[in-house]
């Protein structure tokens, strides 16, 4: 029975800290939805850019680890910079539809520059994290989890904390929430939109990175990353596209039922439901609460 | 009314097209002199908010560019300035249909006004203060969701916001639509107040003809994109066209649109 409990417990906390590599990958739609109201099909490629970059520099020009890191983060405001420059400003006045068919474009440019800059094989990303089992943990609570799941779950505790600061308490964050909310009325008080764009655009960037760092540490940098970045589109569902805490709950949501219905329902269906079960959630919660757990509610007054 | 340095906003003969097509404004000159309230009075569609656009520089976010005249405002061309410049000048629009920022709350709405002003936090506590003796409903509120607060709270919450880019102009683009009556004169009150003891210029733009000409100084009427008839406020509410066309009051007795029409083709036709 105690055996049984503490398997449990070792696939749900594997489950939630797997899932905050998802969450990861989700915060950087959500930065993006929130000012441009746009689903940035572009946010599993700039994953792809950034870590193949950060890899690149180390080792094809032997760039010490945090020197790379920081140049790939400062390549990913140029890849912002350009996009508001290149993309966004000249699509101002164009629909979301518009701006969401430039996004699905931008994916493609940057996964063929990254490929073009830094070659098509699968490197290793190693982090000085190993993927297998703490000791400590193993030995004095019984439960195998994962170092990288760990550090997964401390990166994303802290990004998240800091952006939360960021949109709440400064006027940036400020401007931020106010152009999400009416880009026009924002520009009409004075707020420049083209900074703003610039900054969530970087910063999504810059949590690409992040996320890419974690995934290409575990499964490798290769172009599947691109793919797997869409696994964040049932957490966004989950959790609600405009809703960083959402982002994040969402993660834990779906790592979690994901292992567990492996573990415990997938040999009824001949394993391998790891892959499908997140998207079998994600409908139901469109049928029953489309703007996510978190989402802002659409306000219509009566 | 024609001296530059009396005038903190002086329009000549502005022609507007949007999509390089549709003619919205022919010809329309006009002046608002410092510290006083100018309204811009017309049905719907007649150029009223694309006039107020043209002077904001927001005409180009709409596809909409000035392709004829001048527009200066505090005696300097407006031509190659952009929204948020525009606001650094000190000339702020409040947009038509209120557009507040729904999931903010109240107080942030506000604060948001003050994002192109460097303050510190102490000072924009002041200047809210400031603000909160103008709208003193919306101290009350200050922490609901500005989505969840009525359409009077809305309008006042809009005008507050732009109050806080410290304007020495205001834009203020049909303040009251869909607002009872009551709520209209509260509006209008605090319109005026603002004018008179903060000295905002203001240009404002309403249907609401009569009670706009009773706040204001001196009236602009537009029909089709052209300046019709313009005159001191007390004036325009005596003229006897406004009152027929406007007002819908004459010698004879109430009136519609129609029929002032009829009389004018009939009055033609017998010339």
């Amino acid at each position: 029975m105690a055996n049984e409990l503490l398997f449990f417990m070792e696939v749900l906390v594997g489950g939630l800290l797997a899932g905050t590599m998802y969450s990861l990958v989700a915060l950087g739609f959500v930065l993006i939805f929130k000012a441009s109201a746009t689903f940035n099909f572009s946010q599993g490629a700039m994953v792809f850019f950034s870590v193949l970059a950060f890899c690149g520099f180390m080792q094809d020009f032997n760039i010490p680890f945090v020197l790379a890191f920081i140049l790939a983060a400062l390549l990913m405001v140029v890849v912002g910079l350009c996009t508001e420059r290149l993309v966004l400003r000249p699509l101002m006045n164009a629909s979301e539809d518009t701006v969401l068919m430039a996004t699905i474009g931008l994916g493609y440019v940057l996964e063929g520059l990254a490929q073009a800059a830094w070659g098509v094989e699968v490197r290793r990303l190693d982090l000085g994290i190993g993927d297998f089992p703490v000791p400590w943990i193993a030995d004095n609570l019984k439960l195998f989890i994962s170092a990288l799941d760990i550090t997964a779950g401390l990166v994303a505790a802290i990004m998240i904390i800091g952006l939360f600061l960021l949109f709440k308490y400064t006027k940036i964050g400020l401007g931020l929430r106010a152009v999400a909310d009416d880009a026009g009325a924002a520009s009409s008080i004075g707020i420049p939109l083209k900074h703003i764009m610039l900054l969530v655009w970087s910063a999504a960037g810059v949590v690409a990175l992040v996320a890419g760092c974690m995934w290409g540490a575990r499964a490798g940098v290769q172009f599947a990353l691109v793919d797997l970045a869409l696994k964040a589109l049932p957490v966004l569902i989950i959790g609600g596209f405009s809703s960083i805490p959402g982002a994040i709950i969402g993660g834990l949501i779906i790592g979690a039922v994901e292992k567990i219905l492996e573990v415990y329902i997938g040999p009824f269906f001949g394993g391998a439901i790891e892959g499908w079960a997140p998207y079998v959630l994600a409908i139901f919660f469109l049928l029953y609460r489309p703007e996510g757990l978190f989402g802002e509610k659409i306000i219509r007054r009566v | 009314m024609s001296d530059n340095s009396v005038n903190i906003l002086d329009i000549k003969n502005i022609e507007v097209m949007y999509d390089n097509v549709i003619l919205a404004l022919h010809d329309v000159s006009l002046r608002v002199p410092k510290g006083k309230v100018v309204a811009l009075l017309g049905a719907n569609g007649a150029g009223k908010s694309t006039t107020l656009k043209a002077v904001s520089t927001m005409l180009a976010s709409e596809r909409g560019k000035v392709t004829k005249g001048s527009i200066d405002y505090d005696g300097n061309s407006i031509e190659k300035q952009n929204p948020s410049q525009m606001v650094g000048l000190g000339m702020v629009q409040v947009l038509e249909g209120r557009r507040c920022f729904g999931h903010l709350t109240v107080e942030e709405n506000i604060i948001s006004g003050a994002y192109s002003r460097k303050l510190s936090k102490g000072d924009i506590n002041q200047e809210l203060e400031k603000i909160y003796t103008y709208f003193l409903r919306l101290k009350e509120r200050r922490k609901s969701q500005a989505a969840f607060t009525s359409g009077g709270e809305q309008q006042m919450i809009a005008v507050a916001r732009a109050m806080m880019a410290k304007p020495k102009m205001l834009l203020l683009d049909e303040p009251t639509m869909g607002l009872a009556p009551q709520l209209v004169a509260e509006i209008f009150n605090i319109v005026k107040e603002l004018n008179q003891k903060e000295g905002v210029s203001i240009l404002l733009a309403e249907q609401n003809t009569n009670i706009a000409l009773k706040n204001s100084d001196y009236g602009y009427i537009i029909e089709t994109g052209k300046v019709m008839l313009e005159g001191t406020a007390e004036s325009l509410l005596n003229n006897d066209k406004v009152k027929e066309l406007y007002l819908g009051i004459s010698k004879k007795g109430r009136k519609n649109f129609r029929d002032v029409l009829k009389e004018e083709s009939l009055n033609k036709k017998i010339n």
